[in-house]
């Protein structure tokens, strides 16, 4: 085996490849914008448009205006305040008298509140209800009007309670006799990646992937459909030389996507947390929680980070060579993309249940399936709960199945129905 | 320089493309019947048939891309069996297409090729320098091929094919597709390539080619050698004054033997 024949190889690829700008858009540019973009700028995004709503005030209607209570009306229209600062707006209240759904429907009023004849201004006696027309399903809805109102009659229902209780002489604490006190046991590394942490794998894998197909493609089927493959197994070049030249230059592009990504993973994460607990982390409610669903306070150490490109790498190995495998039985470009479409499909898949990894008791033996071993090695390493023989096991793993993935690219090479199929 | 003996090949022909890809396939077609011919050097061999005669197979199997099923050659000397290194290495290529790397300039396509054949850059730089002057190849070394016209490409087809100066050189329905101007530009290639001991086999279904490049050729139909000899020998046997009528007249007989058969 001559390795300056496999680097020569290699090199045609990788500066073919090199000089496609679309093809170096997918491999640097995009992991860099969208994983500081999901991981900052969504939350930032929905954050803004949360906050938005709490500082809006919605138009709500009433029916039966005449008989709200005062107390009811002011917990409705006042505004919330944290340390001086407004953080939640009141809703500006119209006496309406039409169809309730057909306002909400058409956007007219936000939300519409239908009062009972008689409402209490005091506790007990038969409980009475206020009926509540939002559109409930919609986001803007959920984090505007409609929990403001529910707020603000679940406020004065209280206030109702608390002032009866004392009437009676009993302490506001009467109703609640016992209360559960939830404990966070989860380590500080789950805590900061967030619910939605299952999404670093995934965009691992897509990116890996993304970045190694283009050259996959183009050095197998591509140069069957040039004819040009034919003309370089012509010349002196041996066949494996020609399938490691190839596999090494998928490897590279693959690699510089996932440490692409892994770049995006590091910035996102020192960015993160400067700029999440300065735009949401204070002030307007609810919104800081998003950056942590987003996995905003996720943080990346050293150590972390060279375990995470280690499995990426490894990750990196065993894709490119299965797609070089795949793609060679193609007679063309597009038929070449059909093929890795189910590749695409299963690696996604794989990352997506990832979400439902804590119902796994995910033994050494989950860690030993090529590529599946290394999402949930990443997942593990985002979440904290690294254990390097598990990490060990997934690398070994596709170590292990790149080599035979390489044998099996090799003997297709070597075959003359899959080189001249037509 | 050529010696072909009892060379055939049958080709398993895939049920179904899925049956390919899985290596499932049935052994039924039979490309090219045992052969046995010798070609000497300093010459254009012409190798003429219609589409599906088994002139790309033979070549194939010549440039050791395919393996025979029976029998062997040798080519420059080497056993395209037991050398096929060898014989790639003293081999040049142009198929019928005009493949090129599209993201590549004509020379960096050139030095790729040339790195296979073991060249120094020094002498890869002369040779480049050389093929300049000889196929007028001028913006077709600096430009990207994407942006070639067809005769830039095609002369860059070419010269990636002798860059190495190869002794033998296979041309496979090399001008299929080209322009006047650029099939012109081959055929005075191919005309002044066989000097120096060095072969040409040209191999093309078009008649007017093989007179006017070539002394000697073969005629294959349907995988099997109808007639080899010189154009003068294969006219004269057929009684026609025409090559393209003798190979008419060849081809009638062989069916009326297949038919009869």
């Amino acid at each position: 085996m001559r390795t300056h024949f496999i680097w020569l190889v290699a090199w045609k690829e990788l500066i073919s490849t090199w000089r496609d700008k679309r093809t170096l858009q997918s491999t640097i540019l995009t992991p860099m914008i969208m994983i500081p973009f999901f991981i900052i700028g969504l939350p930032l995004l929905l954050g803004s448009l949360i906050g938005g709503q709490q500082l809006e005030k919605q138009k709500v209607g009433v029916i039966g205006l005449e008989r709200i209570p005062a107390g009811l009306k002011a917990a409705l229209e006042g505004d919330k305040k944290q340390n001086g600062t407004v953080i939640s707006r009141g809703v500006t209240l119209e006496k309406y008298s039409g169809d309730p759904q057909k306002a909400v429907q058409d956007g007219t009023l936000e939300a519409v509140l239908e009062l009972p004849a008689v409402l209490p201004s005091t506790a007990g006696g038969a409980p009475v209800s206020i009926k509540v027309y939002a559109k409930l399903s919609s986001l803007r809805g959920q984090t505007g009007a409609t929990s403001k109102v529910q707020e603000a009659i679940r406020a004065y229902s209280d206030t109702l309670v608390k002032a009866r209780l004392e009437r009676s002489g009993l302490p506001s604490q009467t109703l609640t006799p016992i209360v559960a006190q939830s404990v966070d046991a989860s380590t500080t590394e789950e805590r900061r990646s967030g619910q939605l942490a299952f999404i670093i794998p995934l965009f691992i894998m897509q990116f890996i992937l993304a970045g190694g197909m283009p050259t996959a493609i183009d050095s197998t089927a591509g140069e069957k459909e040039r004819g040009t493959l034919e003309v370089l197994l012509v010349s002196p070049v041996g066949r494996l030389e020609v399938v490691l030249g190839k596999f090494m230059a998928v490897t590279i592009f693959a690699l510089l996507t996932a440490l692409a990504s892994m770049v995006g993973l590091l910035l996102s994460s020192m960015l993160a947390g400067v700029i999440l607990p300065a735009v949401l982390g204070s002030g307007r409610e609810g919104s800081s929680a998003l950056a942590q669903a987003f996995g905003g306070n996720l943080t990346l150490d050293v150590p972390t980070f060279f375990t995470l490109l280690a499995v990426a790498l490894s990750v990196a190995l065993v894709v490119s060579v299965l797609m070089v495998a795949i793609c060679v039985y193609a007679r063309s470009f597009k038929e070449a993309q059909g093929y890795l479409t189910p590749l695409l499909i299963v690696v996604s898949l794989t990352a997506v249940l990832l979400q439902f990894s804590d119902f796994l008791n995910a033994g050494a033996a989950f860690y030993a399936i090529p590529i599946l071993g290394a999402e949930l090695a990443i997942l593990d390493v985002v979440k904290g709960r690294l254990e390097l023989g598990n990490i060990a096991i997934s690398v070994v793993s596709n170590i292990l199945a790149s080599f035979v993935f390489l044998a099996w690219a090799l003997n297709s090479f070597k075959r003359e129905s899959v080189i001249f199929r037509s | 320089m050529l010696q072909i003996s009892e060379l055939s090949k049958v080709y398993n022909t895939p049920k179904s493309a899925k049956g390919a890809a899985r290596g499932k396939s049935e052994p039924t077609h039979k490309a090219l019947e045992p052969l046995t011919l010798n070609v000497t050097g300093g010459q254009v061999y012409g190798l003429l048939g219609p589409n599906g005669a088994g002139k790309t197979t033979l070549l194939r199997c010549l440039s050791t891309l395919l393996t025979p099923s029976s029998g062997t050659a040798r080519v420059g000397g080497f056993d395209i069996g037991q050398e096929p290194e060898k014989v790639r290495q003293i081999l040049g290529v142009v198929n019928g297409g005009m493949g090129l790397y599209d993201r590549l300039t004509g020379r960096e396509i050139l030095e790729y090729f040339a790195g296979f054949y073991g060249m120094e850059r020094s002498k890869v730089q002369s040779r480049i320098l050389e093929l300049d002057s000889l196929l007028e190849l001028g913006d077709a070394l600096v430009k990207r091929t994407m942006d070639h016209s067809t005769g830039m490409k095609q002369k860059i087809v070419i010269a990636r094919a002798v860059i190495h100066d190869p002794r033998v050189l296979i041309l496979d329905e090399a001008a299929s597709g080209l322009d006047i101007l650029a099939r012109r530009a081959l055929l005075d290639f191919v005309k002044s390539y066989k000097a120096q001991d060095r072969l040409v086999l040209y191999s093309t279904h078009v008649m007017d080619e093989i007179e006017e490049v070539s002394e000697r050729a073969a005629i294959l139909y349907k995988g099997r050698l109808l007639e080899e000899g010189t154009l003068e020998d294969i006219r004269a046997r057929a009684g026609e004054k025409r090559l393209e009528n003798a190979f008419f007249e060849l081809v009638k007989a062989e069916e009326g033997r297949l038919v009869a058969s």
